[in-house]
């Protein structure tokens, strides 16, 4: 914790960091054998929940996805799915 | 020992700005600051100082860009007038409450409409609860003494409160006066180097400059500036007598008196009117009537106090006011001084005077009808009306 | 390195969580300029959307890894210069000062400050996410608002059908200013982005570089937030948002688009153009031609 004498605003205690993942309706969700590996899923997305991995391929994380949909949208090769949260589709 | 030179209020301003060694300037013109600025463009285009000079395109980014560098932990320096104050207020308010200290030379000037270009102090006046420390010179050495004091004062870690030293457009900014300019490196002696920390944007030190803040929090940093401002007239008197001890020269701190020890009737005066009203008190005392002056030389912060004391005693005062307070008839600093006074304001026969505005000529027959007015009155308390001066 | 290679190497300099709307154009330009920026940046962010999202802080709380202030809505370019000059003054020009700002805060209210940083040729690279409005009060019309669109302030209306006047092009005003780079870029074609974003920090170490951005905006245009870069594509395509850049007073077009879509495939499925008609559809269209055109020929090609 910084000290706070209230002279300026300052803003350097941490970051803040909402839980964008509750806003999720649908879950992406990735077909590993139709995945090409060509990494434009984690180029649009705007939240930077697809991450490259050390094999060279790319994996979605869930923590703060928000379930925009542009990565299934975007995918040439169809290899990611929307699936409705908590339930079937 | 100085320099003895004969400048204007503007090319005074420029000297000691510049002899404080700024990292930046930012420039814009305004009648009647412009030539401070053009003076110190002479001086970086010349390569006597080292300092940034930005050539801005308003005193919206004039003020916009010395809080740039400010947020660097830079030492800055603009000035501007009138129209320019109202139109950087936006950044003008926020450096205050950024808690960036700097200072920036304000020659008075009378806001529009109507059309104006001459002197009066409302620019000053209608900012006054913008955040800023406000002193009146009252001359051209002042000017200069001021403008090194108020970094000295801006950047005191019980401050951290920018600066603005205002002095009256044309009858100060134009009009030439020998002046002691400090010498470089008794300036050095006196002032030390920048230092300021407390909010250097710096990628080694990552924070949120300014983050959205919600209401409880911001009443901690309000309270903070409000008692910093308290803390600011103990540092005013206190550099006044470091500057008394440095260069010779003592103004007093937030307000000074003139023969107030035996006064009954005192007036009170602000900036360049002064000369002229120590005048009047001289005339009036040679008539008999017991008058006395004081100066007000920092406006924000009010030296509630002080004022107190020095009206301790008197039996009538009235307030002269370059600018007025819209809505009650009376000058701003008329106000204030009334409310230091609070309940027991209505001991005195007090009133307010207003004159001067758009540069119209507060004379020395004018201040005497004050001062005689006010004797007149002295044994009936109570507020009176307002005197206007009405060249007709 | 590829472009993938070079954002999927950098580090996120934004907190992971931010109130941006699901599909959001601008936090994707925000994330994809500070990852290629990377750490050694102090960022300049004035009010509006991503401000609003929460990426300049809250209460004591960072919104980014890297220092970040919010400046006024009109004076961005303006602090940013004093940054500037202080950093070069210090013999720190390694550190990239940017903006990412708004249109509003660039096109509009802060456009005297920008035109002027940007004449005096100030060492920075000011980059606008154009979402073509106040989004983040509402969407309210801007001067970058395409002709006919619904807004807040340009409503559908009995007598008057949305805004009225064509988009001021920004971009092509600022890159007669005399500054070192300026050029246009798309989140949908994030290889030029990518490669713009690095020459616009490479040139802000000799003077001002300006990035214009589209950015699509699903809650104030209404269109499903999943088709936020098929939107941007179809501007690009359409020659509504062509792709091009100046340097060293040459002007060059980066995305040839031989084959353009009609303005009419653009609009269609974005809901702030529903009530278009054909005469506001030609007009937008006749403005693309031209202004493709004017852009071909200042090209040389």
């Amino acid at each position: 914790m910084a000290e706070h004498l209230h002279i300026t605003p300052i803003g350097n205690d941490g970051m803040y960091i909402l839980d964008t993942a509750s806003w999720r309706v649908h879950r992406p969700v990735m077909n590993k054998e139709k995945c090409v590996d060509c990494g434009m899923c984690l180029s649009y997305c705007p939240v930077n929940a697809i991450i490259g991995t050390a094999d060279g391929r790319f994996e979605i994380t869930y923590d703060y996805c928000k379930g925009c949909g542009i990565c299934a949208n975007e995918c040439p090769k169809g290899a990611i799915d929307m699936v409705l949260e908590g339930g079937t589709n | 020992m100085g320099k003895i030179k004969v400048l204007t209020g503007n090319y005074a301003a420029a000297e000691a700005a510049a002899l404080c060694r700024p990292d930046l300037i930012a420039a814009y013109p305004i009648t009647p600051q412009s030539s401070v600025v053009e003076y110190l463009a002479g001086k970086v285009h010349n390569g006597e100082i080292d300092s940034n000079l930005v050539q801005v395109e308003s005193e919206h980014s004039a003020m916009s860009v010395v809080q740039g560098a400010a947020a660097d932990g830079g030492r800055v320096f603009t000035a501007t007038s009138a129209q320019g104050l109202a139109l950087m207020y936006e950044p003008y308010f926020r450096m205050s409450t950024l808690r960036l200290p700097m200072v920036m030379a304000l020659a008075t000037r009378e806001m529009t409409s109507p059309e104006t270009v001459w002197s009066g102090q409302q620019d000053a006046m209608s900012v006054r609860d913008a955040g800023w420390i406000q002193v009146f010179c009252d001359g051209n050495q002042e000017i200069v003494d001021m403008i090194i004091q108020g970094y000295m004062i801006a950047e005191d870690p019980r401050v951290l409160i920018p600066v603005n030293v205002c002095y009256d457009g044309f009858y100060s900014s134009h009009l030439t006066e020998g002046v002691d300019l400090p010498l470089p490196e008794e300036v050095d002696a006196f002032l030390p180097p920048v230092s300021f920390n407390h909010a250097v944007l710096d990628p080694k030190n990552p924070f949120a400059l300014d983050p959205l803040t919600p209401g409880p929090l911001m009443m901690k940093y309000r309270k903070s500036h409000l008692d910093a401002m308290e803390r600011a007239l103990d540092v005013i008197d206190e550099v006044d007598q470091k500057f008394a001890a440095a260069f010779g020269r003592s103004y007093g701190g937030s307000l000074s008196e003139y023969r107030t020890e035996d006064a009954d009737v005192v007036i009170v005066t602000i900036a360049g009117m002064t000369g002229t009203g120590m005048d009047a008190v001289d005339i009036a005392r040679d008539e008999g009537i017991k008058a006395g002056l004081i100066k007000l030389r920092f406006t924000r912060p009010f030296p509630a106090k002080r004022m107190v004391k020095a009206l301790a005693g008197k039996k009538a005062f009235a307030v002269i006011d370059r600018s007025v307070c819209f809505g009650w008839s009376q000058g701003p600093m008329y106000m204030e001084t009334k409310a230091s006074l609070a309940d027991t304001a209505e001991q005195y026969c007090h009133f307010s005077a207003i004159g001067g505005l758009g540069g119209a000529d507060i004379s020395l027959d004018m201040m005497l009808s004050t001062i005689r007015k006010l004797d007149a009155q002295k044994n009936e308390p109570g507020e009176k009306e307002t005197q206007w001066y009405m060249a007709d | 390195m590829s472009y993938i290679d070079v954002l999927k190497e950098a580090k996120d300099q934004v907190t992971p969580g931010m109130s941006a709307c699901q599909g959001c154009g601008g936090e994707l330009i925000l994330r994809t300029v500070l990852k290629v920026a990377g750490e050694n940046t102090i960022v300049g962010i004035p009010p509006g959307c991503m401000a609003g999202a929460g990426v300049v802080g809250w209460n004591y709380a960072n919104g980014l890894h890297i220092p970040v202030h919010i400046p006024l809505l009109d004076n961005t370019a303006s602090f940013l210069t004093g940054l500037s000059q202080m950093y070069e003054r210090k013999g720190r020009s390694d550190v990239n000062i940017v903006a990412v700002a708004g249109d509003g805060a660039t096109a509009d209210c802060g456009f005297q400050s920008l035109s002027a940083a940007a004449e005096r040729n100030e060492k920075m690279l000011y980059v606008c996410y154009d979402n073509e409005g106040y989004m983040n009060t509402g969407y309210q019309r801007s001067s970058t608002t395409t002709k006919g669109s619904r807004t807040s302030t340009t409503p559908i209306g009995s007598v008057i059908n949305g805004k009225q006047q064509q988009q001021k092009y920004v971009p092509l005003i600022l890159s007669m200013h005399g500054l070192e780079y300026c050029a246009t870029a798309s989140p949908s074609h994030m290889a030029d982005f990518v490669a713009k974003i690095q020459k616009g920090l490479a040139a802000s170490k000799k003077g001002f570089a300006y990035l214009h951005v589209f950015s699509p905006c699903p809650t104030g245009w209404a269109y499903p937030p999943q088709k936020a870069i098929e939107v941007a594509r179809n501007a690009v395509k359409s020659n509504v948002f062509p792709l091009w850049e100046m340097d060293q007073d040459s002007y060059k077009i980066n995305f040839a688009n031989k084959n353009p879509i009609m303005v009419g495939e653009f609009v269609k499925g974005i809901g702030k153009f529903k009530n278009l008609t054909q005469e506001d559809i030609d007009s937008i269209q006749e403005v693309a031609d031209k202004r493709m055109a004017l852009l071909r020929r200042m090209a040389g090609n």
